[in-house]
């Protein structure tokens, strides 16, 4: 697993770069299209150009900003919301606790695609639409792995002195159930960010994510499948980079558990 | 042993139309909110005003909310789900006529799926490449998001090696061979994630299982390694596989949406997706309804069957 971790860290590291450096890297502007449609590739575009004449590999060096910040606010917010609920719940138990679960219950059951498809399509498609909605799909299963784990953390010996010194429920969470919380949140958090980034690519692939002329992968994908035969790369060189980013936040999740 | 599985069903089910309930007038409310008028919409711009009344007082659009989604569930619990806005069809029959492509498909693909996740990690030869192979196949199938999949297998099989047909659907009616040809890529994209869900739930329980008591037995007994794995090992370890088709036929039911659209399947998925972009509310109310009722369902047919299936839960409920 320590070789996955570090192969998953480099290609993670590697398209962050390629998302921060893009106005740098691109070789050409990403939306301006040309009277070139549909090339395969060649030395001026080494991906070959779009249906409108569009550098491929400019576009998709440019989509990584997109994946990147979809993947990571989305689990972020995701990750506010679960957390929470879950830390709560596993410190309390109780009422509050079978209150809390059967919350989770309710919204586990329900498929995430789904429902994010249902509300990007009310609230309308953008960045920081598809951000919160990502996440506020996403969070049940954090708060039940949450949870979970703040109900064996609270059975230490330190924490029932903590209990028998008069440390209050808020003091107990915040310095003894929390940093012990911490590790599996981070593993959960890189594995959120893979799964946002699947979802939201998926969306896009659905023709309800970023709306185009945007640079989106999923988008590309989308775009370029009808011609297929014409020139390949437009859809599969995007749908490749979707996958290896999806991958390498997979993998470094799963390498800590 | 009967009446604890009879209050689980009871449960359950009161749970599934609590959720029901729930997920449809949340629906309902913030759609009805969102929507703005679908009268005018129906009959397109140029509607005169006239006309828009007459179809707002035909099917109530201007009563309150919670009285049009009163006469919804009303007609609802009847099995009158409305007529879709764009094509004037009754909604319940545009579904039942999908239905059965989606039930194909995603029964075909779960079906390999488990079958191929239990038989890869029961086989007998660890470390060998064989081991490898299935764990990089795992983790294809849950990364590798489907569309791509999809596309990648039309690439190869339809455009460069011409041996599939690449989109579209056959009915049964039309002839076995080109329904299965129809059904290959489809089946095989959705069944790579479910392969590799189910691959990692149940690889889990049978390194659990191979290290107990039994194991040892069986294999004290002069038990071949083939026997044992899969006459001893496989049985214990494939209950929380089980439970894990209940739960995932609600990421599957996104799943089947991705397939049937790259596949052109006229399944419900495709139909979601289209009232969707269409804004045809009652479709994409209907399907919706129909999606939280099925993944309840199928999570309660999950734990009757675990419940069968591994009699010491029966005692401890």
């Amino acid at each position: 697993m320590r070789i996955g971790r570090s192969i998953g860290a480099a290609v993670i590291a590697a398209i962050a770069v390629v998302a921060l450096a893009a106005p740098g890297l691109a070789p050409q502007d990403p939306y301006r299209s040309g009277v070139a449609m549909l090339d395969l590739p060649s030395a001026t575009h080494w991906l070959g150009t779009d249906d409108l004449g569009r550098d491929v590999l400019s576009r998709m060096i440019y989509g990584a900003r997109a994946s990147l910040a979809i993947g990571i606010g989305a689990a972020a917010v995701a990750m506010l919301i679960g957390v929470p609920i879950g830390l709560v719940a596993g410190t309390m138990r109780g009422r509050v606790d079978l209150a809390l679960v059967a919350l989770i219950d309710l919204f586990i059951a329900l498929p995430g695609l789904v429902l994010a498809l249902i509300i990007t399509v009310m609230v309308g498609a953008n960045l920081r639409n598809l951000i919160i909605v990502l996440g506020a799909v996403m969070w049940p299963p954090i708060a039940r792995l949450v949870r979970g784990q703040a109900l064996a953390v609270r059975e230490a010996v330190f924490v029932e002195a903590a209990r028998a010194t008069g440390g209050t429920q808020v003091w107990i969470i915040r310095h003894h159930i929390w940093p012990g919380v911490l590790p599996v949140v981070a593993a959960q958090f890189s594995i959120s960010v893979s799964f946002a980034i699947f979802t939201s690519a998926s969306l896009s692939f659905l023709g309800l994510g970023i709306p185009p002329p945007a640079a989106d992968w999923g988008g590309m994908v989308r775009a370029g499948y009808d011609y297929l035969a014409i020139n390949p790369w437009m859809s599969l060189a995007p749908g490749a980079a979707v996958s290896l980013t999806v991958m390498g936040f997979y993998v470094i999740g799963t390498s800590f558990k | 042993m009967v009446r604890p599985m009879l209050r689980l069903i009871v449960r359950r089910m009161l749970l599934m139309v609590l959720t029901a309930l729930a997920v449809s007038a949340l629906l309902f409310f913030s759609v009805t909110k969102w929507l703005g008028s679908p009268a005018s919409m129906m009959l397109g711009q140029d509607a005169s005003p006239q006309a828009i009344a007459a179809l707002n007082a035909k099917y109530g659009f201007g009563q309150p909310a919670i009285t049009q989604y009163l006469h919804w569930l009303g007609g609802a619990l009847r099995g009158d789900l409305g007529r879709s806005y764009t094509t004037q069809q009754s909604v319940a029959q545009a579904i039942a006529i999908r239905l059965p492509v989606t039930l194909e498909l995603t029964t075909w693909s779960v079906t390999l799926a488990v079958i191929a996740a239990v038989v890869c990690n029961t086989v007998p030869v660890a470390r060998t490449p064989l081991r490898r192979i299935v764990t990089a196949v795992n983790l294809v199938g849950i990364t590798v998001p489907n569309f791509m999949l999809g596309i990648s297998l039309i690439f190869l099989l339809s455009v460069q090696l011409e041996l599939l047909p690449s989109t579209g659907w056959v009915p049964w009616s039309d002839g076995m061979g080109a329904h299965l040809m129809h059904m290959i890529m489809p089946v095989a994209t959705l069944s790579s994630y479910y392969f590799g869900v189910f691959s990692i739930v149940y690889r889990a329980e049978y390194q659990d299982v191979i290290k107990r008591p039994f194991i040892g037995v069986a294999r004290a007994k002069g038990l071949n390694e083939w026997r044992v794995a899969f006459r001893h090992a496989a049985p214990n370890a494939i209950l929380p596989v089980i439970t894990f088709v209940g739960i995932s036929v609600g990421q599957l039911t996104g799943g089947a949406v991705v397939t049937e659209t790259i596949f052109s399947m006229p399944g419900t998925g495709r139909l979601f997706v289209a009232s969707i972009e269409g804004r045809d509310f009652p479709v994409m109310l209907a399907i919706g309804m129909l999606i939280v009722v099925g993944v309840v369902l199928m999570n309660l047919l999950a734990d009757v069957a675990y419940t069968i299936a591994n009699p010491q839960i029966r005692h401890e409920s």
